[in-house]
């Protein structure tokens, strides 16, 4: 038995939805996302410079999102293991916690890769269920679903991804490109990237962040706020007295690399990186990172 | 959920002018700080995160011995927006922390040895710390030398405990720019080595600050034998989380948040920047 749902009646469902809860279809954005639980920019405390009292902002609201890509699923599945491990970062779970991820997905699936619950194209008419938990199993009990005894089940193959293929391997690839820092192909990039940061906001996994305090005009309340920040930026690593430990854009490149696919994998065991290919879409300087990571792997491979 | 981004407020209760530039903050705390099983208050050479709203937050090393749980002491140089209206501040005035975090100087694995300690002007606080807990335990420890260098005289912090110090560990002080009245060393020199008596097998060393780093370790700590691995470096890299979050603070594969700041110098020898 499956559990189904037209896709004429997905619209119905949702309205549904959204007359208890906000209900984000996040195809609509070019941001990805880990922006729903950690936002561009919020706001953490509150001080009240006259009462000196410390508020911590409260973010318990519950939102729903739909995502229509697998990798984006996947992407929280580990941004949720890093916002876990080894210190829970309490902003991010805030919101995390109270909120449902629909995957509305028009591929076959054959391993669910994250999300609370995923609705499988199965033919052009319907949708069925794969429930991952009970948040996901909570909000499919309505009358909109329905157990179908062996639906018609066609099979939608995903695009060809070749960064797929390559992330298979995490190992190689941590290992070329912890041997590739004294590549020339850094050099090359370091003349080419602008240092600008769309890449790490783009992406589904880039978490770096700063925290500063914001103060009100009549000096009263002071907001200390967090806001997205990126390890290729200037200052990502200037202390106060002017010392900079990443000077150069190219130890910052490099470092972005080496962060997403040697640090991480020695600290989770895979790659920062679901080949969403979201990078070098939006990289306005034209930098191919999956070719970058090809060449990389393809000259450790000579040198090896 | 505990939230680890909210600090706590404590109360200046005492500040002292060390040099021009530099003051110490006492910072106490009513209901005292928490003691592990051990009686220790943080691991001498972890590092706290102080907050002064408006004006941000930022890691120091703590100064003061891990047996006080009534206040825990940071040294304070005057560099950016932060320290800058630190420095304003008076006795009484309260501002906030969290922390103590990260991996302090591994005292277990230290005791039983000979001690050389190396720093340079404003990495003395996590040294500090170690000197206190060595004096607490001095039956624990062998022979103890602080290496300390600074510009000038004038840049040599927490001259007040260099007499109490004493009766327990050599100090050995060096300048790179003498005074009339110098007595010590100029400059982080080979002939130190002439004044440190260990059993180089049974030694260890401890190290805080940039500065002196490279110099102590090919002018002295290699030459008097002390294996890398046995040298333990307390490093400094911007923090905005402390808790292995916001990637500031990286060296090559580690967190100085949370890896550190305390690295035995195999560790990040090899890191690439």
């Amino acid at each position: 038995m499956d559990l189904v749902i037209e896709k004429k009646q997905i619209k119905d469902w949702l309205a549904e939805l959204k007359k208890g809860s906000t209900v984000i279809d996040s195809k609509k954005n070019a941001l990805p996302i880990k922006q729903y639980f950690f936002p561009p920019q919020e706001d953490l405390f509150v001080f009240n410079k006259k009462t000196k009292k410390l508020k911590s902002l409260d973010y318990k609201k519950e939102i729903i999102i739909i995502c229509h890509y697998l990798g984006q699923l996947e992407a929280m599945t580990q941004l949720d293991e890093i916002m876990e491990k080894p210190n829970p970062d309490f902003f991010y779970w805030q919101r995390r916690e109270k909120s449902v991820l629909i995957g509305l997905i028009d591929e076959s699936i054959d391993v669910a890769p994250g999300g609370d619950i995923i609705l499988e194209k199965i033919n052009s008419k319907q949708y069925r269920t794969l429930i991952l938990n009970d948040k996901g199993k909570k909000i499919i009990k309505n009358k909109f679903f329905k157990e179908i005894d062996k639906p018609e089940i066609k099979n939608y193959p995903a695009e060809e991804n070749p960064g797929k293929k390559m992330l298979l391997d995490s190992e190689l690839l941590a290992n070329a490109v912890e041997w590739s820092k004294d590549h020339k192909i850094w050099d090359e990039l370091a003349k080419k990237c602008l240092g600008c940061g769309i890449c790490t906001y783009v992406c589904p996994l880039c978490h770096c962040f700063s925290i500063e305090d914001r103060v009100s005009l009549d000096d009263n309340e002071c907001v200390r706020c967090r806001q997205w920040d990126a390890c290729t930026l200037p200052e990502f690593a200037k202390v106060a007295g002017n010392h900079n430990f990443h000077k150069t854009i190219k130890e910052r490149y490099y470092n972005w690399f080496y962060h997403k696919f040697v640090r991480a994998y020695k600290e989770y065991g895979k790659a920062q990186c679901v080949a969403c290919g979201n990078c070098e879409r939006h990289c306005p300087a034209g930098i191919k990172i999956g070719d970058v990571l090809k060449e990389i792997i393809e000259d450790y491979k000579k040198h090896e | 959920m505990n939230n680890l981004y909210k600090p706590f407020k404590v109360k200046i209760a005492k500040i002292e002018k060390h040099s021009d530039d530099v003051k110490l903050f006492r910072l106490e705390k009513d209901d005292l700080f928490k003691k592990n099983k051990d009686g220790l208050v943080f691991e001498p050479g972890q590092f706290i995160l102080v907050s002064h709203f408006g004006y941000g937050e930022a890691p120091f090393g703590i100064a003061s011995s891990s047996y006080q749980d009534s206040y825990i002491e940071i040294v304070v140089r005057r560099v950016g927006t932060l320290t800058k209206a630190l420095h304003q501040l008076k006795q009484g005035d309260e501002i906030f922390m969290r922390g103590p975090y990260g991996h302090g100087f591994p005292i277990d694995f230290m005791s039983g040895k000979d001690v050389v300690m190396v720093t340079g002007g404003c990495g003395i606080p996590p040294i500090a710390s170690l000197i206190e807990y060595i004096i607490v335990n001095k039956n624990k420890f062998n022979r103890v030398y602080l290496i300390y260098g600074a510009k000038t005289p004038n840049d040599l912090l927490m001259k007040d405990n260099f007499k109490r110090w004493g009766k327990d560990i050599k100090i050995l002080l060096t300048v790179d720019k003498p005074d009339k009245k110098w007595k010590g060393y100029k400059g982080m020199v080979s002939e130190l080595i002439d004044e440190i008596k260990i059993d180089a097998k049974d030694a260890v060393a401890a190290m805080c600050g940039p500065g002196p780093m490279m110099d102590a370790l090919e002018k002295i700590l290699r030459p008097l034998g002390i294996s890398d691995r046995r040298i333990f470096v307390n490093m400094e890299r911007k923090m905005q989380c402390g808790i292995g979050k916001c990637q500031h603070c990286v060296t090559g594969d580690k967190y100085v948040c949370q890896d550190g700041p305390v690295f035995n110098f195999d560790e990040i020898d090899k890191n690439w920047d």
